[in-house]
């Protein structure tokens, strides 16, 4: 045999068993790639798909029920939320709200003792944040309740354009994805201002 | 339905300022740092010539020992019609609005610095450094204005988290945007004590500042002048020069 000759390698079924192997893998760890570069993506650019709870909310220190306070109890959102309608936030309502029911009501209730515990203890709920913009933009829910409600008419209706049915959630989840896309299609149907200093500034 | 975009069209915000007026106290300095969220500088800063301050006074001596003047000036974004600034930011992040403010978008900025080079006022700042403050004032931070991070770009906005409020309480309550109302005031002229600073509507006839440009600007004796005119920006800042009692009436503005 000369120097340079080619020899073609011998192939045994053992060689092709493992290339077949390699391939496989290869292409199954690629398959898993893109499904977690999607799911990834999917997340960035809105909310993560609703597959292993990954779209839940939060969990908070107190389980509160929404569903029992609105669907059940009727209560209005103004009724807690309290300056929604007047102010930029929200805001959480104090302790000392919830307890002017729970004082009487929700005996035995494991929740109800954590709650008449933060009150005891005289400290506030860290409740964790579901909503929240980045903070270089200003967003102010008087303003959006306002144009909606003369739109629409009610005021829970009015929320659940951007919140959802909070009153029907075990768990409060973010529904909408609250990107500026998402923001700026609302304005533009809705004919309010894009201009950036309406909400960056 | 008027929607606010087509009231928006109707406003052109600007500053009158009476130089002649200036005591050079800093109260507009100190309002405007605290308004607006703005790092205290400390000397490091001032020997890098790199201090954050949306309005300063300058300060002027003239003449020589025994008989000298103190003239100050007060500077801030003049937020010319024709900005130098503008057409230079190569991510839009400064453009004109239609209220006539020239507004920095600070999410967009991304630190080229070109427009403080091509600002003629020198009112731009850039963040060389994470803005911080001491744990004292952690708490008086405004919640209205974003605090800017390392690596944009900031400077004056004529107060327009104060502009937006005062709009949407007017359009909640049902009021009318009062010109001279202290809601609808930049922290500068509220601070001001000597009334230095007017800020209101040049498209309002009615305004304050439009009844000084009228009378200051139009009229062939008034002090009115803008800094550095020739350079063709057009400001919206109007500047009231010294009262000079020596000099004579021929002499030119």
């Amino acid at each position: 045999m000369l120097p340079g000759d080619f020899q073609e390698p011998r192939i045994t079924q053992r060689k092709v068993l493992l290339l077949g192997v390699i391939g496989l893998g290869g292409v199954s760890g690629l398959v898993v790639a893109l499904a977690l570069g999607l799911f990834v993506l999917s997340a960035w650019l809105g909310l993560p798909l609703d597959v292993f709870g990954f779209n839940e909310g939060p969990d908070q220190p107190i389980e509160f029920p929404h569903t029992v306070h609105v669907q059940e109890l009727g209560l209005d959102c103004t009724f807690c939320h309290r300056t929604v309608t007047k102010d930029a936030a929200a805001s959480i309502p104090a302790v000392g709200l919830c307890m002017t029911c729970h004082k009487t009501v929700g005996d035995g209730n494991p929740e109800v003792d954590k709650l008449r515990g933060y009150y005891e203890s005289d400290r506030p709920i860290d409740w964790v944040r579901v909503h929240r913009v980045p903070d270089h933009v200003h967003f102010v829910h008087e303003a959006h309740i306002r144009f909606f409600s003369d739109k629409m008419g009610g005021d829970s209706e009015t929320c659940s354009i951007c919140h959802g049915d909070v009153g029907g959630m075990e768990k409060v989840n973010q529904v909408r994805s609250l990107k500026m896309s998402d923001c700026v299609d609302c304005h533009r149907n809705n004919d309010a201002p894009t201009d950036c200093t309406t909400c960056h500034y | 339905m008027v929607t606010t975009q087509e009231k928006k069209t109707e406003e052109k915000w600007g500053m009158v300022i009476d130089v002649d007026k200036c005591i050079g106290c800093q109260a507009c300095v100190v309002a405007c740092q605290s308004e607006n969220n703005i790092p205290v500088n400390e000397e490091e800063h001032f020997n890098q010539r790199r201090p954050i301050q949306w309005i300063r006074v300058e300060r002027y001596w003239e003449g020589e020992f025994p008989d000298v003047k103190a003239r100050f000036i007060p500077i801030m974004c003049q937020h010319c019609d024709n900005a130098p600034c503008e057409p230079v930011c190569p991510v839009f992040a400064t453009y004109h609005n239609s209220q006539g403010l020239n507004v920095q978008v600070y999410n967009r900025c991304i630190g080229t610095r070109f427009c403080a080079n091509n600002c003629p006022y020198h009112v731009r700042f850039f963040n060389f450094w994470e803005p911080s403050w001491p744990e004292s004032l952690k708490n008086q931070l405004n919640p209205d204005v974003t605090v800017r991070s390392r690596g944009i770009m900031e400077k004056c906005t004529f107060c327009i988290q104060r502009i937006r409020r005062t709009e949407r309480e007017s359009g909640r309550d049902g009021n009318e945007l009062k010109d001279g109302d202290r809601a609808l005031n930049t922290a500068c002229v509220n601070a001001c004590p000597t009334d230095t600073l007017v800020f209101g509507d040049f498209n309002n006839p009615e305004s304050r500042v439009s009844k000084l440009r009228k009378k200051e600007m139009d009229d062939h004796h008034g002090r009115g002048y803008k800094m550095l005119d020739e350079l063709g920006t057009s400001p919206n800042v109007i500047y009231l020069k010294k009262v000079d009692k020596e000099a004579k009436e021929s002499s030119t503005h």
